[in-house]
């Protein structure tokens, strides 16, 4: 008879230099803190860097006379392991935060790592276990964490939202709040205002309803949901069709972090597209809240206005994308530059439309004029009938985000210039089955990238041509800098005032991530998550064989 | 009715996929056996996955459990050369030797339905054949699903 040995299961992250602990900083984050977070620019405490979305930073160290000194102080790489969802799309994309010397990122597949801001050291890693069957339109992707009192909060592939001990990494709660199922995942980096951590779910591209939730922070405990579509005889019902569940399939995803106004008690987040994403006849109407800005007061999840930038959408723009919120002449004013090439400037306290400026470059598929309205040119609306328009479906910029800087008083933003032909292709309703009712080719030769400067007023103060299209967050600092990488690789650094390239570094795989800056013990850094990935038949098609990566690099000025 | 088409697995065989140096260098991935992990009258679950000699697989390769929760796994090498098991849990993949006749218990936590990879991962175990598949069967919690009538599935 066989003598069998005794063998005894380790955690996998044992066999690594990993630490298992990280110091006990992030305890001390309230909401009073994240409230006031540019005003200790050394850190990054929230996805944006403070709640109105400026991606700015009072730090200026590094600076425009001394940016061509910057070098990197450490790289972190992961890298992708045996099988997993998304194995040929995966990306890194998330923005690091930063509380006193501690980094705390996430990746692909439900990794999330605390580092070691100064010296690069893996201190604590969590992986939640993904299905690799998980419905995922556009790759295996998550865009960061959120950190408050003690805990660090992140959404898994599988759509749920667990909370972490910041110092060792181990769950303290874990809430499931989507259905994999119907085709629902969850990507979005995490908000937290006050008591209530906020999310939103991915899935609009398998016609599932958006919706936005809040749970307790301590406890895991759902408080709220807004659905972004209404019910039949809720507000906005009367603009899907009467008849039918159009609506009950009708998208509105909020799968980009939001922004939040402490004096309006307001949340501002943008809306994805309808369902399905280009045959609008079996959807007549406007089909609110898809496409839309919508306010939600952040303590009951009531919807108190929205603004929809493509009524009916036929193009797949969706409106997911960053509200920043600013001041101009005693105004309260957000600015969303939008998947449909144009830059809605609105009211925040109300909604009204202030100004719409085009910001993209090749725009056909319709027209806004000043004063909001919409006209649609080019669309596909004959069964079998392929129609070319621009911008193609990831829109002239993605979810990636622009940035403001007060010193400067410009917005910083992210294009694409890349066209599509898209022929419509009428598929039934079945449940976790892509839901697009078309053909989608988009182009993959004819595109080209900017990073293009604009002020308040709409007027483009600057611009870089780019020889693809720039698919990545921006980051602006009172160095008078603006950062933003490119699908090739590079890490760029441009004179906020003039657009001159002032220093570039090759990181080894394209960007599709926002980068953030902190620093410890008076030394500044940049750092930027690479990996090139995620929906690039979309976005970047001609970069689809790019090279893949996954690491963060930290840059700072020689010690 | 009659078909030319003869069944999948005689034609696996006739082929030579379902063995090892036959028709590929390996057997063909994620193409093994399939069992149920057993639901004690306690509502814990647990299952025996082998390593059959020469083979390079697992047996079962594809283990269903029925519900998402905790999986008492006990895997047993039978196998004349060394492997592994590095298997997905929450928190953390569970990871241990198998060296020759050599046998683990380790306890996963799965929590949703879906399917969740696991392997040798050492040399090119995983290229041979051994890779498998933890099926976890059932829905999300009432609570995580949508307010919508009942919709069509494939």
């Amino acid at each position: 008879m066989t003598e069998y040995v005794e063998t005894r299961p380790v955690d996998f992250s044992e066999l690594s230099a990993v630490v298992g602990s990280a110091p006990p900083v992030a305890q001390n984050v309230t909401y009073e803190r994240i409230r006031e977070a540019r005003s200790e620019s050394h850190n990054w405490l929230t996805y944006y860097g403070a709640y109105d979305g400026q991606r700015y930073s009072l730090l200026d160290q590094i600076n425009t006379e001394n940016i061509k000194q910057l070098v990197p102080a450490w790289v972190f790489q992961w890298g992708a392991a045996g099988m997993h969802a998304g194995p040929s799309t995966y990306a890194f994309e998330a923005a690091p935060i930063v509380v006193d010397g501690v980094m705390y990122v996430s990746g692909w597949d439900s990794w999330v790592w605390a580092i070691d801001a100064r010296t690069g050291q893996n201190l604590w890693v969590y992986k939640h276990a993904v299905p690799f069957d998980t419905s995922l339109c556009c790759g295996n992707v998550n865009r960061g964490v959120a950190v408050a009192k003690g805990k660090v909060f992140v959404v898994t592939l599988n759509a749920h939202v667990i909370a972490l001990d910041a110092a060792t990494g181990k769950a303290v709660w874990d809430s499931p709040y989507g259905d994999v199922r119907a085709g629902e995942s969850a990507t979005i980096a995490p908000l937290v205002v006050k008591n209530l951590v906020i999310v939103g779910s991915s899935g609009g591209e398998f016609g599932v309803r958006g919706h936005l939730d809040a749970f307790d922070l301590d406890s895991g405990e759902h408080v709220w949901r807004c659905y972004m579509i209404p019910k039949p005889g809720e507000p906005g019902s009367d603009t899907w069709p009467a008849d039918g569940e159009a609506w009950a399939r009708g998208g509105g995803n909020c799968w980009v972090t939001g922004t939040y106004d402490p004096e309006t008690n307001l949340l501002y987040w943008g809306t994805g597209n309808p369902g399905p994403d280009f045959d609008g006849e079996v959807r007549p109407g406007d089909n609110l809240y898809t496409d839309c800005v919508v306010a939600v007061d952040v303590d009951s999840g009531q919807l108190r206005w929205h603004y929809q930038c493509t009524p009916h959408d036929l193009w797949d723009y969706d409106s997911t994308m960053e509200c920043i919120l600013f001041e101009q002449e005693g105004r309260k004013l957000l600015a969303h530059f939008d998947k449909n090439g144009y830059c809605f400037i609105l009211d925040r306290t109300n909604g009204q439309l202030v100004r719409v400026f085009p910001f993209g470059e090749r725009i056909d598929w319709g027209e806004i004029t000043p004063d909001g309205k919409v006209t649609p040119k080019k669309y596909p609306e004959k069964e079998g009938e392929p129609v070319h328009f621009w911008p193609g479906p990831a829109g002239a910029k993605e979810w990636t985000h622009a940035a403001y800087n007060p010193r400067t008083e410009l917005f910083y933003v992210p294009v694409q210039d890349v066209g599509a032909e898209i022929t419509r292709r009428r598929r039934e309703f079945k449940e976790s089955i892509p839901y697009w009712g078309a053909s989608v080719i988009v182009d993959a030769k004819d595109m080209r990238g900017f990073v293009k400067a604009f002020d308040a007023s709409g007027n483009e103060r600057w611009r870089w041509d780019a020889k693809w299209p720039i698919s990545a967050s921006v980051l602006t600092t009172a160095g008078d800098l603006a950062f933003v990488g490119e699908p090739t690789g590079e890490f760029n650094a441009f004179h906020a005032r003039t657009g001159e390239l002032l220093w570039q570094f090759q990181t080894g795989s394209g960007h599709h991530s926002s980068p953030s800056t902190y620093s410890v013990d008076g030394r500044q850094y940049v750092a930027v998550p690479t990996g090139w990935g995620s929906w690039v038949e979309g976005f970047a098609p001609g970069m689809l064989a790019g090279q893949h990566g996954d690491a963060v690099f930290a840059f700072a000025l020689p010690e | 009715m009659a078909t030319l088409v003869p069944d999948r697995a005689s034609m696996f065989s006739e082929i030579g996929l379902d063995t090892q140096n036959k028709a590929g260098l390996g057997r063909i991935i994620a193409n093994g056996p399939i069992a149920r992990a057993e639901e004690g009258a306690d509502g814990r679950l647990s299952a025996q996955i082998r390593i059959p000699p020469d083979e390079l697989i697992f047996d079962p390769s594809i283990l269903v459990m029925p519900h998402g929760g905790d999986l008492e796994l006990e895997i047993v090498n039978d196998d004349t050369n060394t492997h592994c098991a590095n298997l997905p849990s929450n928190g953390d993949n569970k990871w241990m030797w198998l060296p020759v006749y050599s046998r683990g218990r380790v306890t996963l936590n799965l929590d949703g339905p879906g399917q969740y990879w696991f392997s040798s991962n050492i040399g090119n175990d995983e290229g041979r054949g051994l890779i498998g598949a933890i099926v976890v069967l059932g829905d999300v919690p009432p609570e995580a699903r949508l307010d919508r009538p009942p919709q069509p599935r494939p």
